[in-house]
């Protein structure tokens, strides 16, 4: 490593990276939710007649939503960046973070460019061909749903991960709420299948259950990545503890003394 | 002798690239002057059945070599090493974005492929294709933004006495990053600056990125001896 310049937090990428991530995920869930209201998903089961419906009444808000994205989207970068140090401060081989940093930064197309482009050239041409505006409306939605091996294998790779490590970065309970994740990945498959039931793109199980449990997950590992960055001390042993509430407010207080 | 370490050869495929690049610009007949996004479908479809072997041409020769920046980007993932940084965070976003945003240059290659292939299909669906490629690559621009916006902090945070790359360089990203926003609109107006074929999203948009080859290539030539001489020193 090279010589610190004094005064300056060694952490300050880590954090950086953290604030970052906050901020995409927020991002995230305003434009999908709030803005483009493509959270949750148009009904699979529209005829093609419906379809330009349902551009008409989401028309500005997919423009500027998806907009959005395409200018900040690149800010994932950051929480699979993040990810991938921790990945690498615990005893594992490298393999897996690298193989961690790959599979989301490839995820990153299918998970959020299809859907941009697709919506946006349905929204752009209201006046096309309903057939083929429906053509888009089910490449957005199921791209987006339906792109599954990248997070399946993605949190696949982090359990193991975490499973196997004796560094003690993240708990052992994390390890198994990614295989919950991945199970996700596994139950929205049949919305390639149905267009009307729990099993279609919109439906409670490969929507509802799968969103909730995305929201946890992602909660969660916001808040795990944030300990661990506390804990770290830049060494290559077992991470140690998150210093009691507490005594973390007393040091700030000494610091600031 | 001194064993080759390969980067020149790398940095010297840039300029290979880039006059493939600018060939394969001038070579397709919808940048010169843009295609408008307020064609009709005939109108479009027509242009593809006039310019069918231009269209396949061009984007043939895009699509093997829109990737060709990704060594390049390797380079500058390297000389990040010698950043004073703490932690390896900021190179592992730049090999986030270089491995994301070729895929956007290869996706809309591909769909105007398409268009081309079957020009005499009914309109509506070379209309579709050609918005698809249209929208991948003017809107497209998420990771070149988020890249040399990483670029610009690793620059900001290499607080060292001979920092790897110069100040300049960082606000020269921050500033490209600032051109490229526009282009991310494109889906929101058929007319005007803002339209894929407008000042914004067409010309400032292609010549930030031109303009960030040619800087990032001289800048780069520049830091490759210097840490040749490094490596030889703890060699």
């Amino acid at each position: 490593m090279r010589p610190f310049a004094r005064g300056e937090n060694p952490k300050r990428e880590l954090w950086l990276m953290w604030f970052a991530v906050l901020a995409f995920y927020q991002l995230y869930t305003v434009v999908f939710f709030v803005l483009t209201r493509t959270q949750p998903p148009g009904s699979p089961s529209y005829t093609a007649a419906e379809v330009p419906g349902w551009f008409a009444s989401h028309h500005d808000g997919l423009l500027v939503g998806l907009a959005l994205i395409f200018v900040l989207g690149g800010l994932s970068a950051t929480s699979i960046a993040l990810i991938t140090y921790t990945i690498r401060r615990m005893s594992v081989s490298r393999a897996f973070a690298y193989s961690y940093l790959i599979l989301y930064s490839v995820s990153a197309v299918p998970g959020f460019l299809f859907i941009c482009v697709a919506l946006t050239a349905g929204a752009m041409r209201p006046e096309r061909d309903p057939r083929l505006q429906q053509w888009l409306y089910d490449l957005g939605f199921l791209s987006f749903s339906g792109t599954m091996g990248v997070f399946l294998v993605g949190s696949l790779v982090w359990m193991a991960a975490i499973l196997l490590d004796r560094n003690r970065v993240f708990p052992k309970w994390f390890g198994y709420l990614n295989l919950c994740n991945a199970v996700t990945e596994v139950v929205v498959a049949p919305a390639w299948i149905f267009d009307r039931g729990v099993f279609a793109w919109n439906g409670l199980i490969a929507w509802w259950i799968n969103v909730v449990v995305f929201g946890i997950y992602t909660g969660v590992f916001i808040n795990l990545l944030r300990n661990v960055i506390i804990r770290e001390d830049f060494g290559t042993g077992p991470l140690p503890d998150l210093p009691p509430r507490r005594a973390r407010r007393h040091t700030a207080a000494a610091e600031v003394a | 002798m001194r064993p080759v370490n390969g980067e020149r050869i790398i940095l010297w495929t840039l300029p290979a690239a880039a006059v493939l690049w600018v060939a394969a610009f001038f070579l397709f007949p919808g940048f010169l002057p843009p295609m408008s996004p307020r064609s009709s479908a005939d109108e479009v479809a027509s242009f593809y059945r006039e310019n069918t072997a231009r269209v396949r041409y061009s984007m043939i020769v895009f699509n093997w070599f829109c990737v060709a920046l990704i060594p390049i980007l390797m380079l500058v993932v390297e000389r990040m090493r010698g950043m004073a940084h703490r932690t390896p965070v900021l190179r592992y976003c730049m090999i986030g974005c270089a491995g994301a945003a070729p895929i956007a240059f290869l996706t809309a290659s591909v769909f105007w492929l398409l268009a081309a292939f079957r020009p005499e299909r009914a309109p509506e669906l070379t209309q579709l294709y050609n918005d698809l490629a249209w929208i991948t690559l003017t809107c497209g621009v998420p990771f070149l933004v988020a890249q040399s916006l990483f670029l610009a902090v690793a620059i900001h945070l290499d607080r060292q006495e001979t920092p790897v790359f110069r100040t300049w360089i960082a606000h020269f990203n921050v500033a490209v990053a600032v051109a490229l926003v526009p282009a991310g609109f494109a889906g929101l107006a058929h007319n005007g600056v803002f339209a894929w074929d407008g000042f914004l999203s067409f010309w400032v948009r292609n010549s930030a990125i031109a303009l960030w080859i040619i800087v990032m290539s001289v800048v780069l030539a520049r830091a490759l001896p210097r840490d040749g001489a490094a490596a030889e020193a703890t060699a």
